[in-house]
């Protein structure tokens, strides 16, 4: 039971960083993007089509993949920046459900019923914990994904508080009429924070656990364990997504410890996003216009 | 300029030329019995064209039945994400716990008390169960704004696909059917098909006429109110969240009872029918040709059955069909328009110009409006604000604030820009919960009452910002409005009385500076005890507007509703009101009778400071 808790924590910094990455996306460009992890997927499928079909390095095809990903978030960013400059937020958010759809069936399309999974480019332990007459891997993985959502939460705090392009990136999240009025390139910046999601959950796939995925849809879903992680931090504190994931991820390898409910561990994240509407909903908000 | 905008314009010009009011005929698709008769009309030749097809292609019964079942699905669909612009991606989660109990009911034989019908009774009880589900999700979800039902509804996809591909339908684990209705035998022959697929297309037809019913009455209203503003609908006294849940919980309910037609047909569920990417597609779908429209519902269900036809005949993936549906999807959500409207928009361009003219004007007769003088009410305090104040961060927007309503009056609240005046209206009508002091209206006090509350307990107001939805009728807005508590001739009285356009004009056809005026009109042909009219006059010109201050001045004695106007143009306050109150940054500057108060050398010090702002 131990263990496979245990276990749970690979993954659950995985949910984290996509929480962190939704709420950083839904901050800055008012989008809550359903396609984040697909964008990452397909990047993921090319770089192993490329592994199996021109045998290059790993390496190599996760930097491609990465450039792939990276390239196909910025399209669907500068489709809504360009369309939907100042739409609402569930009138952008619609199109990277569009955007899903379509990502998903050109997979289907173009890597046909090759459902392999990725495997993580690290594959060793770094240090076994004996507890209780039980050992506890910590692998590579789970500290490189560890520091790197470190990185991306302290890295994005300070960009956005001490810098001036931070400033720029808040004001077009604020106020994006007014920011353009003073000569902030919206459009560029929008597209630019699209750009670097995309290359950041890349990156982050690259090391996932092989544990998670098998095919394009529920990979792809994987965005929904992401948003109740974002949920817990209420799409606002990169802290708290984290954190979140890392409780989805560590309930659901103990749900899965347990034989009778094994089958319904995903049930933990579809009853944390539940209860976190619950207790979110506590303020209600109006729009601000009158 | 295109031509639609064109059209608009000419419109609009007709609607504001003072003395004419546009007119819009009733024709047959305004009548009461439209739906029924079009449903009724829609089946006989949809059995004509089966019968005929039937024979003669192999695109037999069962596409018919698929098509028809789609369109069940995508039209229960169009009321939540088309009508009410929300996003819900479980679909056909719902239509799989309908499927699910019709299943268990049948094969089990739970409550087939009804003989042959017991079928209807199982798919309405599948229906009920779908109907739980999307209350127990929209729930948590909708009372916050945002995209929480995406992101509830996508993981209920997900995880009902896991538990559904875990537990397993229960005829096809036991490798057995369940019977259909009537004792149409279970066979896939011809007869049987024909007579199942007589059977949905019935019910499809019933439920399609039933949810159009719908769409008219006033809860459809009210999912178009609340796809284009919140404040608005909990300014007509609905409370947003029951407006919401309604429309998802029509939506379920026809997920369930699509769920049942499955089990007629197929007599078996399959758990690969109903996946989370199912739910996709179909949300996508929907977007795309506009299902809440029933002819657009119908034919995304076409497409939906003819693509992987057609893509199955050429040899190609069918995943290619849904790469289609994901491209239009992102042009169709990206530019906020469908299929539907497309269509719709081309036929009326070039109707239009026609129409346009044959739209009879009515000329006013001159001097119609009779001149009353300022009403001076009886006396009574009705609304009574006591210490009114509401802080943003530092910035006090409203401090020790008292104002006093007399009934039958009409008080005039004026002040420079950023006065509070409009945070005055937001504290009263409850937009501001979080405001010091009470407010008290006929003796009741609603001070931390939520804005549907207080909105049906006597105190209505009016918006500085369009918030009449150009998708609903000038008639449909008024009737939503007053809670359809107003008989039509009431409407058309009020509406007569403002010069607005006529019951049955779009919406879409008005100017803005009409809608002001539209709003006004069904705010007092909701009767509430105090109106409160955030510059109601912006947007008319001259005349318009000395004819509108004639109007207000009977309003009091017409229709007995008290007013509160909030007002830039001091020749409209002067020659309605019979007291003024002046706000200066947020505190009361002067109060009293229209005489005083106009001559009061400090509030001419705040204005004539601020000469621009008059």
């Amino acid at each position: 039971m131990l263990v496979t808790t245990f276990a749970g924590l690979t993954p659950g910094v995985f949910y984290g960083i996509i929480g962190i990455l939704l709420t950083l996306m839904s901050q800055l460009t008012r989008t809550v993007n359903f396609s984040q992890m697909a964008v990452g997927m397909f990047g993921g499928y090319v770089g192993m089509t490329m592994i199996q079909k021109l045998k290059v390095d790993m390496w190599l095809a996760a930097f491609v993949g990465l450039i792939i990903a990276a390239a196909l978030s910025g399209i669907i960013g500068w489709i809504i920046a360009t369309w939907l400059p100042n739409a609402q937020i569930a009138t952008r958010s619609a199109v990277t459900v569009a955007a899903l759809l379509l990502i998903v069936s050109v997979s289907s399309v173009l890597f046909g019923a090759n459902h392999s999974n990725f495997k993580p480019l690290l594959q060793t332990n770094v240090a076994e914990i004996p507890v209780a007459g039980v050992k506890l891997f910590v692998s590579q993985n789970l500290v490189v994904l560890l520091l790197f959502a470190l990185v991306i939460i302290i890295g994005s705090s300070l960009l956005l508080k001490r810098t001036m392009f931070g400033v720029r990136l808040r004001a077009i999240s604020d106020r994006q009429a007014a920011a353009e009025l003073i000569g902030v390139n919206v459009k560029v910046l929008n597209v630019g924070v699209w750009v670097v999601s995309g290359a950041l959950i890349s990156i982050a796939i690259s090391f996932m656990p092989n544990t998670i995925s098998n095919d394009y849809i529920s990979f792809s879903l994987l965005v929904i364990a992401g948003s109740a992680a974002a949920l817990v931090g209420s799409f606002k504190n990169l802290w708290l997504a984290l954190l979140g994931g890392v409780i989805i991820g560590v309930l659901q390898g103990f749900v899965a410890s347990l034989p009778a409910f094994a089958a319904y561990k995903e049930w933990v994240t579809f009853i944390l996003i539940l209860v976190f509407l619950l207790w979110n909903q506590r303020k209600e908000v109006w729009d601000v216009a009158r | 300029m295109s031509p639609a905008n064109s059209t608009k314009n000419q419109a609009a010009a007709k609607s504001s030329q003072p003395g004419v009011r546009s007119f819009i005929k009733p024709t047959f698709i305004h009548s009461p019995w439209a739906p029924a008769i079009l449903g009724v009309a829609f089946v006989i030749v949809a059995i004509l064209i089966g019968l005929l097809l039937g024979t003669v292609t192999d695109f037999g019964y069962t596409r018919m039945a698929q098509i028809l079942i789609m369109m069940v699905l995508l039209l229960g669909l169009g009321v939540v994400t088309g009508t009410a612009g929300m996003i819900a991606l479980c679909q056909l989660s719902f239509a799989a716990a309908g499927a699910l109990v019709v299943e268990y009911m049948s094969l089990y034989h739970i409550g087939d008390y009804f003989g042959q019908w017991s079928f209807f009774f199982y798919m309405i009880c599948g229906a009920l169960v779908a109907m739980v589900m999307g209350l127990i999700v929209g729930l948590p979800a909708l009372r916050l704004r945002g995209v929480n039902l995406a992101v509830v509804t996508l993981s209920l996809a997900f995880v009902f696909d896991i538990t559904i591909v875990g537990i397993g339908f229960p005829a096809q684990k036991t490798g057995t059917f369940i019977e259909r209705p009537f004792g149409i035998d279970g066979s896939n022959d011809a007869p049987a098909l024909g007579a199942t697929a007589l059977v949905i297309l019935v019910i499809a037809a019933a439920i399609a006429v039933g949810i159009v019913y719908l769409q008219r009455s006033r809860w459809g209203s009210s999912w178009k109110m609340v796809a284009f503003s919140e404040r608005g609908t909990a300014s007509a006294g609905m409370n947003v969240q029951v407006a919401k849940l309604s429309a998802f919980i029509v939506s379920a309910g026809a997920g369930g009872l699509a769920g049942g037609l499955f089990e007629m047909i197929f007599r078996q569920g399959v758990t690969t029918v109903y996946g989370p990417y199912a739910s996709l597609v179909i949300y996508v779908l929907a977007a795309v040709v506009g299902s809440y429209l029933v002819d657009m519902a119908f034919f995304g269900g076409i497409l939906s059955v003819i693509i992987p036809f057609i893509l199955t005949r050429l040899s190609w993936p069918l995943y290619i069909g849904d790469m289609l549906f994901g491209v239009l999807g992102i042009q169709a959500l990206t530019t906020g328009s469908n299929l539907g409207e497309d269509i719709r928009r081309g036929i009326r361009k070039r109707g239009r110009a026609a129409k346009l003219e044959a739209i009879a004007d009515i000329p006013r007769e001159a001097g119609k409006i009779a001149s009353v003088p300022i009403p001076q009410g009886t006396g009574k305090p009705l609304l009574v604000v006591t210490d009114l104040g509401v802080q943003f961060g530092a910035v006090s927007a409203n401090s020790h604030v008292n104002v006093t309503v007399t009934e039958g009056t009409i008080l005039g609240l004026i002040g420079p820009n950023g006065a509070g005046k409009s945070t005055f209206i937001d504290a009263v009508t409850g937009f501001l919960p979080q405001h010091t002091g009470t407010v008290a209206i006929d003796g009741l006090v609603i001070d931390k009452r939520s804005p549907s509350f207080i909105a049906r307990n006597g105190v209505r107001r009016t918006y500085q910002q369009d918030r009449v939805p150009s998708t609903l009728t000038v008639g449909a807005y008024v009737r939503f409005v007053t809670g359809g508590k107003a008989t039509r001739a009431e409407i058309d009285e009020v509406l007569d009385f403002f010069e607005c356009p006529t019951y049955y004009s779009p919406l879409s056809l008005v100017d803005v500076g009409t809608k002001r005026l539209i709003e006004v009109a069904a705010g007092v042909a909701a009767k509430p005890k105090v109106l409160l009219l955030d510059e109601p006059a912006a947007g008319l010109d001259h005349e318009q507007h000395i004819a509108f201050g004639e109007r207000l001045r009977q309003v009091p004695t017409k229709y007995g509703v008290t007013l509160l106007i909030i007002e830039h143009d001091l020749d409209l306050v002067r020659s309605v009101c019979s007291e003024i109150t002046v706000l200066n940054f947020g505190e009361v500057l002067a109060s009293g009778s229209q005489e005083a108060v106009l001559s009061n050398p400090e509030v001419l010090k705040a204005y004539m400071g601020e000469t621009e702002l008059l």
